[in-house]
């Protein structure tokens, strides 16, 4: 094993560096690129459109200066953490009400990404040991047609028949309303018990397609010549499948749950909102109704940070874990 | 001479048909539910009992011979809505997969048959675009547009989903720009785009199909997805858009499944469809040239 290289390091960080400007660039450009005057709509919204006000939001804003100036200070401020005011919390800075979000999604989604993997690797590897099996055909053809499904209808299902009807599970937001919760235990309770239907439903969809992959995965390498000499020296099945065959069927599904962790975030912005939940999806869609933008533009830019690093981080992992990984 | 290879093309695409979709019960399942969702669309002034925005009815009313879905929360009947939602729904899902495919493809195409250079750059910016996250920029880009008509829908879902089909029809170029028949057609003095175009295409259309079929499916959902939101044209009616009618009004306190359950079932079932196709015609492919080919 080769380990990683110093320039790889580098080359994967600039790479991701160069991402994160991509998108934040658009970020910035976009509001401006599709015409109207934020400070005019601001006005029109709050102050009965004075011109008067207009000209003090733009001042406040930074909206006056030249969209070059207007870009170096967006940046200057996003280094320094700074991602400006939000218009209709006033005071408040954006960093602090995205601070507030962040850990509910992040609960949501990381324990509802790691869920569905785990359970896709089982059902993926039990599927593609019985190939062919009723299993095998039901796991699969049931996969196919869930794969299909928007992620915030079964939510809504769950909320109508397990939250509703049966009133097993609450029908939103992360925490009861008022209630006093003295212990530590009892809050964490609480939350894991308002946190079941959002991450059940996003389980149940993200796990149709992952276990599909994961099937073809555990098929790919079982027809490897190293597989096959195995069974010929006569190896039972159980120990080929441990010993060889899972390992190298998990890793290309690492770097899977890697990229998907990303790509959760923004799936989890529906499903957010059909349960209230205090997360960055809900704050970002209640931004977008307030025409909020400072805030619209501070939640896409976390998520983008976010998931740069994330895929930073993956390209870190992943040579690793698994040698084979060319390192340019 | 030259008749005789057009015979023999023409039984190559004969053996094609044959082995993709005469003798693929998986393909032809999957194209019999999007005849049907087609025809559907098609048709629908003809199935639809009642016109679609028509608010005469009982509110909240049940499923009944009148009608077969109930009545939405304006008076509206359901049934109807689903049937002239098919044709919002296909529309923005075929288009979009279009557009996706059309960038896709010759993005691909070029990257991997021109390699070099060219192909490297494209792929870094392939490869930059493709972490930032699609929906989340989807959303914001919505957000800020002054207004989502049907064709801003197609543009937005359309032209930021092709990175992976990108991807997927460059790996399989690749392998194939090595083949003989490449150089064959490059010795005969093609140009590059009638090589990419009239050699390899062909040669990797089910891989192609694949690709695009599971592109319309995520266009679809997409267009539910932020039809959901609120970030559709609220005068369309879409599957997605009736379930965010749906939510909003509180279907779920109504126990209005006869609301929910309709369009969501069919956006699985015709996403089911494209499934079925696509990915029967990956395995057909897989095994023709020996080994997994992953989207």
């Amino acid at each position: 094993m080769k380990g990683i290289t110093v320039k790889y390091v580098c080359k994967r960080f600039f790479s991701a560096l160069f991402t994160l400007w991509v998108a934040l660039t658009f970020n910035f450009l976009l509001p401006r690129m599709m015409g109207g005057d934020p400070a005019e709509f601001l006005a029109s919204q709050t102050a009965l459109g004075s011109a008067e006000y207009a000209q003090q939001v733009r001042e406040q804003f930074g909206l006056d200066k030249s969209v070059f100036e207007q870009y170096i200070r967006y940046l200057g401020g996003l280094v320094r953490g700074d991602l400006g005011v939000s218009y209709t919390n006033f005071p408040i800075p954006v960093t602090e009400i995205i601070t507030q979000a962040i850990p509910w999604t992040l609960l949501v989604v990381l324990v509802s990404t790691l869920l569905s993997f785990l359970i896709a690797w089982i059902i993926g590897t039990l599927a593609a040991l019985k190939k062919g099996s009723w299993f095998d055909n039901l796991a699969v053809g049931t996969s196919f047609y869930i794969q299909s499904i928007p992620y915030f209808w079964v939510g809504m299902l769950l909320v109508m028949g397990l939250g509703y009807h049966l009133g097993w599970f609450p029908m939103g937001h992360a925490m009861t309303p008022g209630a006093e919760l003295s212990s530590f235990w009892a809050k964490a309770g609480n939350i894991a018990y308002h946190a079941c239907l959002p991450v059940l439903s996003l389980v149940i969809v993200s796990l149709a397609g992952r276990m599909i992959m994961m099937r073809s995965n555990i098929l790919q390498v079982f027809s490897e010549d190293y597989i096959v000499l195995a069974q010929a020296k006569g190896l039972r099945r159980g120990k080929i499948l441990t010993k060889y065959a899972l390992r190298n069927a998990l890793l290309p599904s690492f770097t899977g749950l890697m990229l998907s962790l990303g790509q959760a975030v923004g799936g989890a912005i529906a499903t957010e909102i059909i349960f209230s939940y205090p997360g960055i999806g809900l704050t970002i869609m209640n931004a977008i109704l307030s025409h909020d933008y400072p805030l619209v533009q501070g939640c896409f830019a976390i998520i983008a940070l976010s998931v740069v690093a994330i895929n930073f981080l993956a390209d870190l992992i992943y040579p690793l874990i698994d040698p084979r990984v060319s390192l340019d | 001479m030259k008749k005789e290879t057009a015979a023999r093309q023409k039984s190559d695409g004969y053996l094609m048909l044959e082995k993709y979709l005469l003798k693929n019960t998986r393909a032809k399942a999957g194209l019999l539910i999007l005849l049907f969702f087609a025809l559907v669309a098609i048709f629908a002034p003809l199935i639809a009992p009642y016109e679609p925005k028509d608010i005469s009815f009982m509110p909240w009313e049940k499923p009944s011979l009148a009608h077969p879905l109930g009545v939405n929360s304006y008076g509206q009947d359901i049934f109807s809505q689903v049937v002239y939602g098919t044709q919002v729904t296909m529309a923005v899902g075929v288009m979009a997969g279009l557009l996706t495919s059309f960038i896709g493809i010759f993005v691909g195409l070029l990257a991997g048959y021109k390699g070099g250079r060219t192909g490297e750059v494209l792929m870094r910016i392939v490869d930059v675009f493709l972490v930032v996250p699609t929906l989340a920029f989807m959303i914001v880009l919505a957000a800020f547009l002054p207004s989502m008509g049907i064709w801003n829908l197609i543009i937005i879902i359309g032209g930021l989903n092709w990175l992976w089909m990108a991807r997927s029809i460059r790996s399989q170029t690749l392998s194939e720009a090595r083949r003989e028949y490449v150089d064959a057609a490059k010795v005969q003095g093609m140009g590059t785009l009638e090589i990419m175009f009239r050699e390899i295409l062909p040669n990797i259309i089910p891989v192609v199909t694949a690709n695009m079929v599971m592109v319309i499916t995520s266009a679809m959902l997409t267009e539910a997805t932020l039809s959901f939101l609120g970030l559709g044209d609220p005068s369309l009616i879409s599957w997605g858009q009736m379930l965010s009618v749906s939510f909003d009004n509180n279907a779920i306190l109504y126990n209005a499944w006869w609301w929910m359950l309709p369009p969501g079932l069919c956006i699985a079932t015709l996403g089911f469809s494209f499934m079925l196709i696509g990915n029967s015609f990956l395995d057909i492919y897989a095994n023709d040239r020996g080994g997994a080919v992953k989207l």
